[in-house]
């Protein structure tokens, strides 16, 4: 659906030069929410508005459909912006006109006869559940009213994409939750491909599919939300990851766990999906090959609508029983990991 | 040497006559002129060097010069275009020269003020260059252009004084034929109380338009 082709953009500020995008592949597939995450700067703005050519690339190519965007004329250009609807994180809605003129704007542009578009955009206001406001003005708005208003508008002229560049930073965690689930809804319901960037891994780990983590213009890691967050690589990612999952082990834990004790112990990370499963598999492990098992620290979150979770374990035992009991645990679909640098 | 009740009509007409016309032409040339000095700026919608530093230097060479020089030095041209270089519509020529640049960088400044997420915005909904100018800057910077074009029509008012020295009559001229040059102080009373009448109503309606626009 999108595909990016060893993009770079590069910014000349002055004397300046700034390298926003260092050579990224990347490819979206239809129907999808992906998500790009990244600190401030890394260059995610940037390489979102290379989907509408609000920034040019400097070398590369950015195929939408399979269409080569920077290879446009003006007017195609202009055609690609109505199948791409764009929402912002300040809204960027016109104060001097209403709800309604508002979201009925892109339609006009487009010379779309007038009842049409009073059809199309009571029904969008309907769809956000703003078709009180109509004639309201933004200033009159909250902030997460606004923000719907903006979704509205982006999708008036049916697109096929939707970008969202921070769409829910300016907004509190309760509107936040309000609006994703509504990007949600349109994900779903209208079938349309979302490319969002974020710097807060709570709204990926809420909506997307797939995600990207971005660093100095490069993508450094990306796949789907579920392996990413299972199994991040690099060290960004990690602390990404542990934002939202608290799968940092507590300094009271590792305090105890670094005193010497007398036995054989092993501490693992364990991590699973479906949380119904895995302590009973402990459970009867212990059991099994009597073993002490000792919970340590757990979490566990929801990714994609499953529970998902890391649980620290202790066992004590006999060495040949622990690694059979881990066997057996691994063969429940438990990915262990050892819990670096609290061996023995 | 008496001077009537109607003559203060009269002069009162002279200068919104004057006030009027030049609002009107230097308003026709200005906001397109300061339009264009938004929109040809590096980085804009219609970047053009050449166009954006020939127009900026022209507006500041004219904004520089003094309006009673500007009076004098192009009696030819008003000649040309009214045939006449004496008279009420004779001071609205150089009125317009030294207005409309005045409001070029009025409107500049009004339309600069609107949010560039705006210009994004527009942009990302596949908006023309013109489309974004008409649909969207120009209905944002609205209540600021009115404010600016009060404080033009205040500025007007007072250069219409000045163009007494053409001969363009107005209740300016009044006070300094009569007040001025004649001590009559009576007289400069009266003109003083309606300048600061006129241009406190001026003030009010566009303090009024200003804040309707703004929130209808
Ligand atoms: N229009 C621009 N002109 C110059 N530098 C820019 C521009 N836009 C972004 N940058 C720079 O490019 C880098 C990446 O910015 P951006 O894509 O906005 O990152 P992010 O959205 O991840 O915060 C930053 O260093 C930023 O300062
Ligand atoms: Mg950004």
């Amino acid at each position: 659906m999108i595909t990016f082709e060893n993009v770079t953009k590069t910014y000349h500020n002055g004397k300046q030069i700034v390298h926003a995008l260092n050579g990224i592949d990347l490819t979206i597939e239809r129907g999808e929410i992906f998500g790009v995450v990244g600190f401030s700067g890394a260059g995610k703005s940037s390489l979102l508005r290379c989907v509408n050519l609000l920034e040019r690339p400097t070398t590369g190519r950015v195929l939408v459909e399979g269409q080569d965007i920077t290879q446009f004329s003006k007017a195609e250009l202009r055609q690609h912006r109505r199948r791409v609807g764009m929402v912002f994180q300040h809204f960027n809605l016109l104060n001097s006109k209403t709800v309604f003129a508002n979201v009925a704007e892109p339609l006009v542009i487009a010379k779309v006869p007038n009842a049409e578009i009073r059809k199309r955009v009571m029904e969008l206001l309907e769809f956000v559940g703003l078709a009180d406001k109509a004639n309201h003005y933004p200033d009159q708005l909250s902030g997460g009213q606004k923000q719907r208003v903006g979704i509205a508008r982006a999708l008036a002229t049916r697109p096929s994409i939707l970008l969202c560049d921070e769409a829910t930073s300016a907004l509190d965690p309760q509107t936040t939750s309000a609006i994703l689930s509504l990007l949600k809804t349109i994900n779903r319901e209208y079938r349309i491909t979302i490319l969002l960037v974020t710097h807060e891994m709570s709204v990926i780990r809420e909506i997307c599919d797939k995600v990207a983590v971005m660093e100095r213009g490069k993508v450094i890691e990306s796949g789907s939300v579920f392996d990413v967050f299972s199994n991040p690589q690099s060290d960004i990612t990690k602390n990404f990851v542990n934002s939202v999952m608290h799968t940092k082990i507590p300094e009271s834990v590792q305090r105890l766990l670094s005193e010497p004790e007398g036995g054989n112990r092993r501490v693992y990370q364990l991590v699973f999906v479906g949380a119904s499963a895995t302590q009973p598999v402990l459970f009867q492990a212990a059991k099994k090959f009597n073993l002490d098992i000792n919970i340590l620290f757990g979490n566990i979150t929801e990714l994609q609508g499953v529970p998902f979770g890391h649980l620290l374990v202790e066992f004590r035992g006999p060495e040949r029983e622990i690694n059979r009991a881990l066997t057996y645990v691994r063969e429940a679909q438990v990915d262990i990991q050892e819990a670096v640098g609290y061996g023995h | 040497m008496g001077i009537e009740w109607t003559d203060f009509v009269t002069a009162l007409e002279q200068t919104l006559t004057m006030v009027g016309f030049s609002l009107c032409f230097s308003a026709i040339i200005g906001l397109p002129l300061g339009m264009a000095l938004v929109v040809t700026r590096k980085g804009h919608i219609l970047e053009n060097a050449l166009v954006f530093n020939v127009l900026s230097t022209i507006v500041n060479i004219i904004r520089s010069v003094p309006f009673i020089i500007l009076v004098i030095a192009i009696i030819p041209f008003t000649r040309l275009i009214v045939g006449t270089s004496i008279g009420t519509s004779a001071a609205i020529v150089p009125m317009v020269l030294s207005a409309a640049p005045y409001i070029s960088r009025l409107v500049e400044n009004a339309v600069l003020e609107v949010d560039t997420g705006v210009i994004e915005a527009a942009q990302a909904m596949g908006a023309t260059e013109w489309q974004i100018i008409v649909r969207f800057l120009l209905p944002e910077a609205l209540p600021a252009l009115v404010l600016g074009l009060t404080i033009a029509t205040i500025g007007l008012v007072g250069e219409s004084a000045m163009a007494g020295t053409v001969g363009g009559g107005g209740i300016g001229d009044l006070a300094i034929t009569y007040g001025y040059e004649q001590y009559d102080y009576h007289v400069m009373f009266v003109t003083v109380v309606i300048l600061i009448l006129l241009v406190q109503f001026i003030q009010t309606l566009g303090n009024l338009i200003s804040r309707r626009i703004r929130r209808r």
